[in-house]
């Protein structure tokens, strides 16, 4: 039973089998890839800047941040300014936030019977857009970060409006999502407490809780992340042990026979990449909460991606405190582009998961280019005795309307997916 | 319930960019009440993609997402039947983007006879020559919101809009990116010691930028409502032209100390005379920092 699963960034499909009236697997097939990395082919490193946001239009940012760190990593000691790096962090910060809400507003509340409120998801989104467009111009499709820095400067008057547009979305989690202090928010640790509150949240985890949703979604409880920055840490959790010593080496991709995306393992296996894996990594007292009551099931997908937007706005305010703007925004490269030689790579934690890229310049022209998405990690098509995570997830569901909202917990970006 | 205006956006070779875009016109809400989707690649339709595809659902406005080639798909169904469906059905057609205007970025997939609607870059195409009187190019990667939802409503009071040659309302692309730039003292004066990082300096002489020969209202409507690339000391990458995306996107090519391509209009005797002139006063403000230490 073929089912298209639309309004994901595109669309895929889902190929179901049954047995005995349960799930026994399913098939995942995106259709239309637009080749991107041959699309980069020839092209002078720094145009990969501009091309690459247009991956996709709702992560498209992380693509940039990933792309000028594949590029800085070809070169030996280039230089950047903490003012620079704080400024990239804090922008990719901002898409992070801005997805999130699209997600739990237009996707995830429909889903479980709520009315779609695109004003809920749009007024924060555009707040978070607007910030990332005072460091970069605009968004979507900023290229503002490039190698030795950031385009821009920054005034104090410019910190100011960007504060008032967290506070202004700080504001909105508070009435909207959760209704609690984000401060208390952020210090729960028990989920019990959060479904004793009001708010957009509370009401759809009580909903899961009482539509018997509580067994759904679950999967291999193996995450993975491989972006640092300076809220996140790279590891991976294997039944809540957390080991930090992971490299790209053991990343690995296969060619797909039914699908235009490629599947992505790690030694192998395939792991869960996202808000959920990164909150099992960093030990988010609440999230690690949820998950030791439900396991990585989609109560605990859903609570790790709206935590994860408090933990963003509160971390973003503190990294604007850091910012010495006496720094320089850029520093230029000792050694001119035109004469590099070299690989590089980069992993950035994108709003889906951890994103991957890989270069190879040729006297500053691209040779090759390779990107790896969040998407990939959860979508893999595996086989039936290998299932890949979402695969795994709905596996044994009685209904596809059902695994259709596991699915869909993965936040899947078809477009981020092919490429 | 008031007859709203029935919108069908159509997604083809795409990153869903001007999606987004949308999404961050301010007054959603107001828009949202007269007009409605009948598909949407976010907002949630009465029908799904598979109901458009298959009969004729009642549409007054088609716009267009993305590259198009007749090997692409949506709901199996080929993109160029769906679009032939509805164009006879509508009042107008929205080419969305410089992908579906020009072909854009995706035009380069590698797909047979990827396009825009009606261009292939600069050129001409007949594919859809019977709906050129129908259609109305909006470019740009991506569209800006405004653009769009001012020109939904421009169709909805049957505004008779000027348009250029490529079909784009000169509303907003008879200016050129270069205009409202925070830059141009710097632009108008030849002062051309522009490095990034800093609030100083325009791009247009060593780094790329386009904006003096781009078409579009960034620097005049601001993007977000707060900035723009330029202002923010992001070169103009062109991403409204029939060209884009262009090579070394970031250089600005010179022939002889004079960049390859002019201010629009401006020839290059009349370049030369002007930098002649400008090279000849020095501007103690403008070689200075803005916030002096």
């Amino acid at each position: 039973m073929i089912e298209l699963i639309e309004k994901i960034e595109g669309e895929a499909k889902l190929d179901f089998s049954f047995k005995d009236g349960k799930i026994d697997f399913v098939d995942i097939e995106f259709m239309t890839a637009r080749n991107i990395e041959k699309i980069l082919q020839g092209k002078t490193a720094l145009d990969a800047l501009v091309i690459n946001p247009r991956v996709c239009g709702i992560c498209g940012h992380a693509h940039l941040i990933a792309t000028v760190q594949a590029i800085e990593n070809c070169y030996e000691n280039l230089e950047i300014s903490k003012k620079a790096e704080i400024m990239r962090e804090l922008t990719l910060n901002f898409e992070l936030i801005q997805n999130h809400f699209k997600w739990f507003y237009l996707t995830m509340r429909p889903l479980l019977g709520k009315k779609q409120e695109i004003l809920k998801a749009t007024y924060p989104s555009q707040l978070m857009a607007k910030a990332i467009a005072v460091f970069g111009g605009q968004y979507p499709h900023t290229s503002y970060a490039i190698v030795g820095g950031v385009v821009s400067d920054l005034t104090e008057m410019d910190l100011i409006k960007v504060n008032h547009y967290i506070d202004e979305t700080i504001k909105f989690f508070e009435t909207n999502v959760v209704k609690a202090d984000v401060e208390e928010f952020s210090a729960c640790d028990k989920v019990d407490n959060i479904l004793n509150t009001s708010g957009d949240l509370p009401d759809i985890l009580r909903e899961i809780k009482n539509k018997e949703y509580l067994q759904h979604g679950k999967s291999y409880d193996r995450f993975i992340a491989f972006g640092e920055n300076s809220y996140f840490t790279k590891g991976k959790s294997l039944k809540t042990i957390v080991t930090q010593n992971i490299s790209i080496d053991y990343v690995k991709e296969q060619e797909n026979l039914n699908s235009l995306a490629k599947n992505v393992t790690y030694k192998y296996k395939y792991y869960e990449a996202g808000p959920l894996a990164r909150a099992m990594i960093n030990k988010i007292p609440l999230v690690k909460d949820a998950h030791r009551r439900y396991g990585d099931n989609i109560f605990s997908r859903i609570i790790a991606r709206v935590c994860e937007i408090e933990q963003l706005l509160n971390h973003s305010k503190k990294l604007i405190q850091e910012l010495d703007l006496s720094e320089p925004s850029y520093i230029e490269p000792a050694i001119n582009i035109e004469n590099l030689t070299a690989k590089g790579q980069s992993a950035v934690e994108a709003a889906r998961g951890s994103l991957i890229h890989k270069i190879e310049l040729e006297k500053g022209i691209i040779v090759n280019y390779e990107i790896i998405t969040p998407t990939q990690w959860n979508l893999c098509n595996g086989t039936r005795e290998n299932p890949g995570v979402s695969q795994k997830a709905m596996i044994g569901l009685q209904e596809v309307k059902t695994a259709e909202l596991v699915f869909k917990t993965f936040d899947v970006c078809s477009v981020c997916t092919t490429h | 319930m008031k007859n709203k205006v029935r919108v069908l956006w159509l997604s083809s070779i795409a990153c869903n960019g001007n999606t987004h875009s949308f999404l961050n016109y301010p007054y959603l809400e107001q828009f949202l009440n007269d007009f409605e989707f009948i598909h949407h690649p976010v907002i949630d339709s009465e029908y799904t993609l598979k109901d458009i595809v298959s009969t004729n659902i009642a549409c007054d406005i088609l716009i267009i997402e993305g590259s198009i080639s007749d090997e692409i798909k949506r709901a199996d169904v080929k993109v160029v039947d769906t679009i032939k469906r509805y164009s006879k059905i509508v009042k107008k057609i929205v080419t969305l983007g410089t992908c579906a205007t020009f072909g854009g970025i995706f035009r380069e997939s590698g797909y047979k006879d990827t396009t825009g609607l009606h261009f292939v870059k600069e050129e001409k195409i007949d594919k859809f020559k019977n709906l050129v009187d129908k259609t109305i190019s909006l470019s740009g990667c991506p569209v800006h919101p405004e653009v769009l939802v001012n020109t939904l409503y421009a169709i909805k009071k049957s505004v008779d809009l000027q348009l250029d040659d490529f079909l784009r309302p000169k509303d907003y692309f008879a200016y050129t990116v270069h205009n409202g730039c925070t830059r141009n003292e710097y632009f108008e004066y030849k002062v051309d010691k522009h490095q990034f990082g800093e609030l100083e300096g325009c791009m247009f002489y060593d780094h790329g930028c386009q904006a003096p020969f781009t078409h579009g209202s960034c620097n005049k409507i601001l993007w977000n409502e707060v900035n723009s690339k330029t202002r923010a000391g992001l070169p103009c990458m062109g991403c409204t032209e029939p060209s884009f995306p262009k090579n070394n996107l970031y250089g600005t090519k010179k022939n002889m100390g004079i960049p390859q391509e002019l201010p629009l209009g401006v020839g290059k005797r009349t370049y030369l005379t002007l930098a002649g002139i400008t090279k000849a006063f020095k501007i103690d403000r403008l070689e200075k920092k803005l916030f002096d230490d």
